[in-house]
């Protein structure tokens, strides 16, 4: 068992890792639109984060994350994504750990998972409020997630290297 | 790696939806920003405000390398219309004391446009694919309400406060599709509605709506705020009509607008926080 001040310390390091993922869709991703669309990161931290920690911490990590983009980040409604990002991480922890290796394959898969999740709940609660353009949003969703798949690049080392390197100090 | 139970996420999700309504139930019943969005928004300024100004520096170096030719088009075309606009400055000059003269003859009252601006820095431009939507560094601190006008330095009209905090306010631009503004066609004073669109959001176009049973817009119409209600300042130049088409019911019109205002490079807005017009 881990010494709680490390642990701490390991959750504090996985938080600066995601401000400045966070600092990446805003100064770079942001600037970058292919077909009108624009990459949406967001989704792919929570998933990545529950893929090397597992479903229980990474969808606490998730609920908190959630919570933070709620208040900081446009929404459908406020709580949109304290709901699905807890969802999202809770199935990509659970996908994470009935697969072999935790690569840059399990990564796409689990990061898949959380944009098209997060896309999907968008076009529900649009549905629910009489939206239209159900195609549209769909298209949009797919891609979003087609241009938001390669950040993965700069997504997977970060958080891996937290999570060897917390390996391997104990 | 001990799995989690099912009852372990359905707490947590249920805990997730304890959240979730409360933020929803204080942000209904806030007149301005619910507290815990105001404190965030104000935690956050910094690092917007440090993200903004990186963002800045980096365009304005791209810039130099990349805009020199554009740069030197448009001073041909700006000269052009300097040259247009000085002829029609000294027409409207002649009309308007013209104007003055016969408002005296008729015992009218003199027309009056005092708009009082406050202007801010853009922190976040949250442009995403579902929003069009901006973080701005003033907010109630400064007099900010939700409903104000935001224009560009150009004056053009480019969206509305939706909501404030302490030191920061979100503009939701008139390319959102919750987007809704009275408008009037220049030309003819046709009034309309200026709505955000969510198919046309990502080509950087709104369309104009409620045009009537016979409409009479043509492309290169000229759509302003109509001012009617007291809610916006009229006269704020929205855009122009690119093209005229018929909806899916094969009998309404609408048309589509290209705005005046850019969303490309924007750092500066004027938030219009008072206004008094006599027309």
């Amino acid at each position: 068992m881990l010494p709680k001040s490390y642990v701490v310390f390991k959750w504090v390091v996985y938080a600066i890792a995601t401000l400045f993922l966070c600092a990446l869709q805003s100064l770079l991703l942001n600037h970058i639109r292919v077909l009108g669309l624009t990459p949406f990161l967001y989704p792919v931290l929570p998933a990545a984060v529950a893929m090397f920690e597992g479903s229980r911490r990474g969808t606490v990590f998730a609920l908190l994350f959630g919570i933070a983009c709620d208040l900081l980040l446009p929404a459908p409604f406020r709580g949109f994504f304290t709901l699905i990002f807890p969802v999202a991480a809770f199935v990509a922890g659970g996908v994470a750990e009935r697969l072999a290796s935790r690569g840059f394959l399990c990564a796409l898969i689990v990061s898949s998972l959380g944009l098209l999740l997060t896309g999907c709940f968008r076009m529900f609660v649009q549905i629910l409020s009489g939206g239209q353009y159900l195609a549209l949003m769909a298209r949009i969703t797919l891609g979003e997630a087609a241009l938001t798949l390669p950040a993965l690049l700069i997504v997977l080392p970060v958080y891996r290297m937290i999570f060897r390197r917390c390996a391997a100090d104990y | 790696m001990k799995r989690p139970s099912n009852h372990f996420f359905i707490v947590l999700l249920a805990l997730a939806a304890v959240v979730a309504v409360l933020m929803s139930v204080m942000t209904y019943f806030s007149a301005t920003s619910a507290p815990l969005p105001n404190l965030a928004g104000i935690i956050a300024s910094p690092f917007r405000s440090a993200s903004a100004a990186i963002s800045d520096t980096f365009s304005r170096w791209t810039g130099y390398f990349t805009e020199v030719d554009a740069l030197r088009e448009e001073n041909r075309q700006l000269k052009l219309q300097i040259a247009e606009m000085e002829e029609t400055v000294r027409q409207a000059t002649f009309d308007r004391e013209e104007n003055a003269h016969l408002r005296n003859l008729a015992d009218l009252r003199e027309q009056r446009r005092d708009l009082h601006f406050e202007s801010a820095r853009v922190l976040v431009q949250d442009s995403s694919n579902w929003y069009s939507q901006l973080t701005i560094n003033k907010g109630s601190a400064h007099d900010l309400k939700v409903g104000d006008a935001v224009v560009t330095e150009e004056g053009h009209l480019l969206g509305v406060v939706m909501e404030t905090g302490s030191n920061w306010a979100t503009v939701r631009t008139i390319l959102d599709s919750d987007s809704s503004i009275g408008s009037l066609i220049f030309r003819n004073g046709g009034s309309a509605l200026a709505q955000g669109d969510f198919a046309l959001m990502s080509r950087g176009r709104l369309s104009l709506t409620y045009l009537g049973t016979e409409p009479d817009v043509v492309a290169g119409d000229l759509i302003v705020t109509s001012g009617l209600g007291g809610y916006y300042p009229s006269q704020l130049v929205i855009g122009y009509v690119e093209e005229v088409k018929t909806g899916e019911d094969g009998r309404a019109q609408y048309a589509v607008l290209r705005p005046e205002m850019s969303l490309d490079g924007l750092t500066q807005v004027y938030i219009v926080t008072s206004f008094d017009i006599v027309d």
